[in-house]
């Protein structure tokens, strides 16, 4: 009893130990709002990096390919059996993207990933962060109409839009030509050829219209539309719409047509129109999303003020040239329409994928077996049902896949180990440092506490005169500095959590100070900064601060246990 | 004074000779000390207080040990009451031998059997006159025992402190005390345990004349009234006079 009540009355006397702990306060306040904010930032990284890698990926090793997905597909099912929600396959592809801005052409590299759009939105979180609103619901490959809403015009309206001045500029640049011709023309005949000698030249003044080129004329022929456009009538790969509704124009039997050797469609170019053939009006090429960051790049506006350009918006076409699969590669391009945007926040994902229709990819690739018309992928993308252990899977199925040597299993994490490993090593450090500083005020402590047994031997003596233990003495010391761990913890950790609760708050009030943000959205790519408490977090921090407390008063209660009594009643 | 010749001659009966462990003790005797030895160093140096100390003290007495400064009549206090330990010799308390028992039996002596009195009065500053009187029960007890006897223990410190004229001042801290008061408030707190032997340590010392003589008065009542053994040291030969037996200190060997 008489400890606690010391204890407990040295605590309300001494001020001066109460400075003591203002550092365990300190160190205790930090330890919570770096932890809570750390903890805040690495589930949204976590969250992001999860973003669009599934939970557990079967790759071909070395960029080969999977030729038979259904059957790997159908076996993975089996393996892993109930934990099973969703998968689905890729094909990967590195690829250079090209496209104009301002009439500058400009080209990036960038992951293709060929994505099945009805089941890669199930097994990855893909669709949340599209900028389309209808997109975000149900992913297709189309362009839409509308729902673009960050950005001012896109979609179908603006690809309109740019295609009506685009005609509109041509042919002013037409009429141009045009308007040039004739003035030319007007000026040759008004300007006669001289001789050297200043007589008027003979031929043109003799024959005053113009040389005329002619051609041997090549064996008559009807051009087969259909042969000079392959399309191919594929019903099942929606995304070819745009070829397959167009209608060549029908030329009349009989006809006779020149063909130019320089140019083998001049002799088109009057009877069909080509606007009829693929009208950028009506029509789009397969679509693609491409990464928010690939487009974008950061600039300043008039006043100095950072802004975002978009390079591309949707509805604009670009230029995608890539190689082809198997052991002959060769460069394939073509043209895609740019029908939303992939917008994580997490740059490295921003700004190198690219998704198109799987069967795109695999067409345009040579993926295609001919006979059975199997496409091969080069990834299997699996995602466990919530709750399901992603190591203890990947292992089951490192284990029981047939060839699993052949084949890279890994989870998401696996993938990211690197940067995760780092997280994590940074807050590692972070806490020991952190515990650091509460260690500094045990010393602190310890210091108080020596002249706190000199300044109270006196009545140490008095106590064991009346039949106090050594043991007792001890812990009158040893309770109070808990009960100072405890006083220093308990405000730390009200002014830590305090701190978390209005952590924008204090950020703008810092900023205001400094005039200065100190938490720019802008970067962060988050509106607020995160944070998470984490109970137990606070718990251990609050145990270790008390302990510390407690550690550094185990040495001046044991002088103080160890004092003679009679010494220490001599003492005045 | 025929009290003081008995009490010189006494403790001469037991010489030198007779320390050993069948040594005649006095059926009366609630102490009794032989052949005590004590040194202090001082660095290398040794410098001897109690050099063959043999003395009884008896129950129901008010014994009052006189010396000079430096005679080594604290020292002797200390050893009767257990805060130190002798060089030589054997203190015995009811028959049983106490400076070789364990530190726990010895604190449980200090604690219940003893009532000890300094001179300057040792109080402890954080805590009020009340809480002062109350802290050997503390020690006593444990937590719980403490709580569930609080109310009894609290009732008997009140009728102590009003017993030796502090029933007004229980809320006071010891800073708020004059040195009779807070000497008043030592007494009250020797008595909580009811002790058998009350050992005062120049209690008179740090007072005036008039405090001085209040507290005596207080003591020498006390052992007439709770039949109580005294045993008080001073070097004030005035107050000897009211002791039914004085034992003489001088260099460290009773006279």
């Amino acid at each position: 009893m008489y400890k606690l009540l010391l204890s407990w009355r040295y605590l309300r006397t001494r001020f001066i130990a109460l400075a003591s702990i203002v550092s365990v306060t300190l160190g205790v306040a930090t330890l919570i709002v770096v932890n809570s904010v750390m903890a805040g930032f690495v589930d949204q990284m976590k969250n992001r990096l999860h973003g669009i890698l599934s939970d557990i990926e079967i790759e071909a090793p070395l960029m080969s390919d999977i030729p038979d997905p259904e059957l790997h597909a159908d076996v993975v099912r089996q393996i892993i059996g109930d934990d099973l929600q969703d998968l689905t396959c890729v094909v990967r592809s590195h690829a250079l993207l090209s496209f104009e801005f301002h009439g500058r052409p400009w080209t990036q590299h960038v992951i293709l990933l060929g994505i099945d759009d009805e089941t890669f939105g199930k097994v990855t979180d893909f669709e949340p962060y599209l900028t389309n609103e209808i997109k975000k619901e149900r992913f297709n490959f189309t362009l839409e109409e509308t729902g673009y809403t960050r950005f001012d015009r896109a979609g179908w309206p603006y690809r309109r839009e740019k295609a009506q001045s685009k005609r509109d500029f041509d042919r002013m640049m037409r009429e141009h030509d045009q308007l040039y011709n004739q003035a030319a023309q007007q000026y040759v005949d008004n300007h006669p050829l001289q001789q050297p000698d200043g007589s008027p030249a003979t031929q043109s003044a003799q024959n005053n219209e113009p040389v005329k080129f002619e051609f041997a004329p090549l064996p008559a022929m009807t051009p087969n539309i259909n042969n000079a456009f392959p399309v191919e009538n594929d019903p099942s790969d929606a995304n070819d719409l745009a070829e397959n509704q167009t209608q060549p124009p029908q030329h009349l039997p009989g006809q006779t047509v020149m063909m130019s050797p320089f140019d083998p469609h001049a002799h088109l170019r009057d009877k069909v129109n080509l606007e009829d053939l693929f009208d950028p009006m009506r029509d789009q090429h397969a679509g693609i999303v491409l990464g928010m960051a690939i487009s974008e790049k950061k600039s300043l506006d008039e006043d100095g003020n950072p802004i975002d350009v978009h390079m591309l918006l949707p509805g604009d076409d670009v230029q995608m040239m890539f190689l082809s699969a198997g052991q002959q590669m060769r460069a394939v391009s073509e043209e895609f329409t740019v029908v939303d945007f992939y917008s994580s926040n997490m740059h490295e994902y921003d700004s190198s994928f690219a998704f198109v229709p799987l069967s795109k990819l695999q067409k345009l690739r040579g993926m295609v077996d001919p006979l059975s018309k199997v496409g091969s992928v080069s990834a299997i993308q699996i995602k466990l049902k919530a709750g399901a252990d992603l190591d203890a899977v990947r292992d089951k199925l490192k284990a029981e896949f047939p060839g699993a040597e052949y084949y890279d299993i890994r989870t998401w994490q696996d993938t990211q180990r690197p940067l995760l490993s780092a997280v994590q090593l940074e807050l590692t450090i972070l806490n020991i440092l952190l515990f650091l500083i509460i260690a500094v005020a045990g010393f602190g402590i310890l210091a108080t506490f020596f002249m706190i047994v000199v300044e109270k031997t006196r009545d140490i003596g008095i106590l064991k005169a009346l039949g106090a233990p050594s043991g007792g003495v001890m812990s009158i010391f040893l309770g109070y500095g808990m009960s100072l761990g405890i006083v220093g913890t308990g405000v730390g950790i009200v002014l830590g959590l305090v701190f978390v609760n209005y952590i924008n708050q204090v950020a703008d009030l810092v900023g205001w100070l400094t005039g200065r943000e100190v938490f720019d959205p802008q970067f962060y790519f988050f509106s607020e900064i995160p944070t998470i408490v984490s109970p137990t977090m606070v718990l251990l921090v609050a145990l270790g601060a008390i302990m510390i407390a407690v550690l550094a008063s185990v040495l001046p209660a044991l002088r103080a246990a160890r004092l003679h009594p009679v010494e220490a009643l001599r003492y005045e | 004074m025929s009290d003081l010749a008995m009490s010189t001659t006494k403790p001469t009966r037991s010489s030198k000779s007779s320390i050993s462990s069948n040594i005649r003790i006095a059926k009366n005797a609630v102490m009794s000390v032989a052949g005590l030895k004590k040194s202090y160093f001082k660095g290398q140096l040794e410098v001897p207080v109690l050099k063959g100390v043999d003395l009884e003290i008896n129950t129901g007495d008010f014994t009052t040990i006189i010396g000079q400064s430096g005679s080594g009549k604290s020292t002797l206090l200390h050893l009767l009451g257990t805060l130190d330990a002798p060089d030589a010799g054997e203190i015995y308390f009811n028959e049983q031998r106490i400076d070789v028992l364990p530190s726990r039996k010895k604190e449980a002596l200090r604690n219940s059997e003893f009532g000890m009195i300094f001179q300057f009065y040792h109080l402890l500053p954080e805590l009020t006159t009340l809480e002062n009187v109350l802290v050997p029960k503390m020690v006593q007890d444990g937590f719980f025992t403490y709580l569930y006897n609080k109310r009894e223990y609290k009732r008997k410190a009140t009728e102590l402190l009003e017993m030796v004229g502090m029933g007004h001042r229980l809320r006071h801290k010891p800073n708020e005390l004059s040195g009779g008061e807070m000497q008043r408030t030592a007494i009250a707190r020797s008595l909580i345990s009811e002790p058998s032997v009350l050992l005062a340590d120049e209690p008179t010392g740090n007072l005036d004349s008039e405090n001085g003589k209040e507290v005596l008065d207080t003591l020498t009542a006390l052992r007439k009234n709770e039949n109580l053994t005294v045993v008080m040291v001073t070097h004030d030969e005035s107050l000897a006079d009211k002791s039914d037996k004085v034992i003489r200190l001088v260099n460290g060997v009773v006279e």
